[in-house]
């Protein structure tokens, strides 16, 4: 009988095309929620709703207008986990329930591009939510943004995006090793809310939560567009840009390292793709 | 020739559709996000914001994230349960069987209240570790009972929506982006009068809407709610909840002869 054996031309797609065809795939197979419905749900509904509800209890709290437009542009931006961690975190879900992580797992894929791939449109999608998050705050509740600030606002909210997609595939990574992404990508949509600076500066918190606040990237994003938003100097933004983009780089690497522990585990115990 | 006889009972469908619902709740812990980690976020977050701004916000923080608690069993667990079912493809012989699917949800609806009770228990012991005391409650005996009644108005509504989510398949959108909408329709953690005055008329279409300003006026002194008071409140929480409840009925029945004759029930 003869054995087949891999030949050096065999077909192996390049890192492009791998980066091309998870990002247009991605949304149709393993993201979760990213049907058109959700997708417009997600940017126009969601960031509205939220910001209204917490804005109403400051303003029960006695809370001034300071202190509404301090909690509505951190929802604003904080609505950026349900396409980014949430939906991305459920990548690892999809594939196990619709039986193609064996498939996944034996490509000769690069798996870099695999990954950043699926990261694309939840980037996209990440964008456009707090976008229209800061168009709410400024229309409906008054925040004022000046135009000048737009430029670094802009990096901000691109490297907020960049670091909380890189999060979510470093959950997803995670998520391998569980039954189920649901509920990772479920407590990091709410945690946010209580760690993150969102509706109050985190300094208001105990310092070991404090510590945990800041290991999340949502934090130094935050940090990030609320600096931008202030005018403050470049430099003092630049420097909440470095953490971001650590926390993105961070993220990224552990994500994809977890990738590959899990998967020579799955290869060598051939269990790691049980649903 | 031997005939089979179909031997069933409601009560025993209800029993059994309640008890899956624990066995799965134990089973997944997704679970535990909407009905007791994402409350508690949410009690300690408004705990924050509401921090020096007096002794009878505790009740709020308290009241505001054990109802979000049950809104979130209500619209997850409801919901879920009617997708799983269709995606298993056990939608359709649960309909075809002869107990009518109502007694099924029923079953669930009650998994719903008792997880959300539970939910609001560990709002209130969080709340109460944190806050180093209980908020001051003038009749306990009368808001404890008012607020299992507030529960029965939500399950009211669980009801209702089960027998939407089996004609629709966009469960997981209304679950999605309804969250905070409910939240703030149904005044979880403020007055609904703090709102627009034209959108006061959709959120009294919601039975939790008038119970839960009932419980407020019953637990907060100098509380401005709905002009009517508390006492009309509570004739609006028990009419719509009734009114509700004596709907359901008749929704699941026409629900299941409709989906029964389309026959695309198990389309997912």
């Amino acid at each position: 009988m003869a054995m087949a054996t891999a030949s050096p031309t065999a077909y192996r797609p390049s890192f492009w095309r791998t980066l091309w065809t998870n990002a247009v795939m991605a949304p149709r197979t393993s993201l979760g929620f990213m049907r058109v419905d959700f997708v417009l749900g997600t940017v126009f509904v969601i960031p509205l709703t939220q910001m209204v509800f917490f804005a109403f209890v400051v303003q029960l709290g006695g809370g001034g207008s300071s202190a509404i437009a301090y909690t509505v542009v951190g929802n604003a931006v904080a609505t950026v986990t349900y396409s980014s961690v949430f939906s991305v975190c459920q990548t690892t879900d999809s594939e196990k329930h619709q039986g193609t992580m064996e498939h996944l797992l034996v490509t000769p894929a690069n798996r870099f591009a695999l990954y950043f791939g699926r990261g694309f449109i939840p980037i996209a999608i990440s964008l456009a939510t707090v976008a229209v998050g800061l168009v709410y705050a400024v229309v409906l509740f008054g925040v004022s943004i000046p135009a000048s600030t737009i430029p670094a606002l802009a990096v901000s909210v691109v490297l907020t995006a960049f670091a909380m997609v890189g999060f979510g595939l470093l959950l997803g990574g995670v998520a391998l090793y569980l039954r189920t992404s649901l509920i990772l990508g479920n407590i990091f949509l709410f945690v946010g809310l209580l760690l993150s600076g969102v509706n109050f500066p985190l300094s208001s918190l105990p310092l070991p939560l404090q510590w945990v606040g800041d290991a999340l990237p949502l934090t130094w994003g935050l940090a990030a567009i609320r600096s931008a938003i202030s005018g403050d100097p470049l430099g003092t933004t630049a420097v909440l840009w470095g953490a971001v983009a650590l926390a993105a780089a961070v993220s990224f690497g552990a994500a994809v390292g977890l990738w590959k522990v899990f998967e020579r585990r799955a290869l060598s115990t051939g269990s790691i793709a049980r649903y | 020739m031997a005939t089979a006889v179909a031997h069933y009972s409601r009560s025993r469908a209800t029993y059994s559709s309640l008890r899956l619902s624990v066995l799965m709740f134990l089973a997944d812990p997704q679970w535990l996000i909407p009905s007791m980690i994402a409350p508690v976020i949410f009690a300690l977050v408004s705990f924050e914001l509401f921090r020096g701004a007096g002794p009878y916000f505790l009740t709020y923080a308290i009241l505001g994230a054990g109802m979000m608690s049950m809104w979130g069993q209500t619209l997850y667990g409801s919901g879920w349960a009617t997708d799983q079912d269709r995606e298993f493809g056990t939608l359709e012989p649960t309909i075809q069987s002869p107990t009518p699917y109502l007694y099924v949800v029923l079953g669930r609806v009650l998994w719903n209240v008792i997880s959300g009770l539970i939910g609001g228990a560990i709002v209130y012991a969080v709340i109460l570790a944190v806050a180093g005391g209980p908020p001051p409650v003038t009749n306990p005996v009368a808001f404890a009972l008012l607020f299992v009644f507030v529960m029965v108005t939500l399950a009211s509504v669980g009801v209702i929506f089960a027998a939407f989510y089996v004609y629709t398949r966009y469960a997981g959108f209304i679950q999605n982006v309804g969250e905070f909408a409910f939240y703030i329709g149904t005044g979880c953690m403020f007055p609904v009068v703090l709102l627009p005055f034209y959108t006061n008329p959709v959120s009294l279409v919601f039975p939790p809407t008038w119970g839960l300003d009932a419980l407020r006026y019953l637990s907060i002194p100098g509380y401005h709610g709905f002009s009517w008071g508390f006492a009309w409140d509570l004739v609006g929480a028990v009419g719509t909840t009734v009114a509700y409840l004596a709907v359901a009925g008749l929704v699941f029945h026409r629900v299941e002869r409709h989906v029964l004759e389309v026959g695309n029930l198990g389309w997912y």
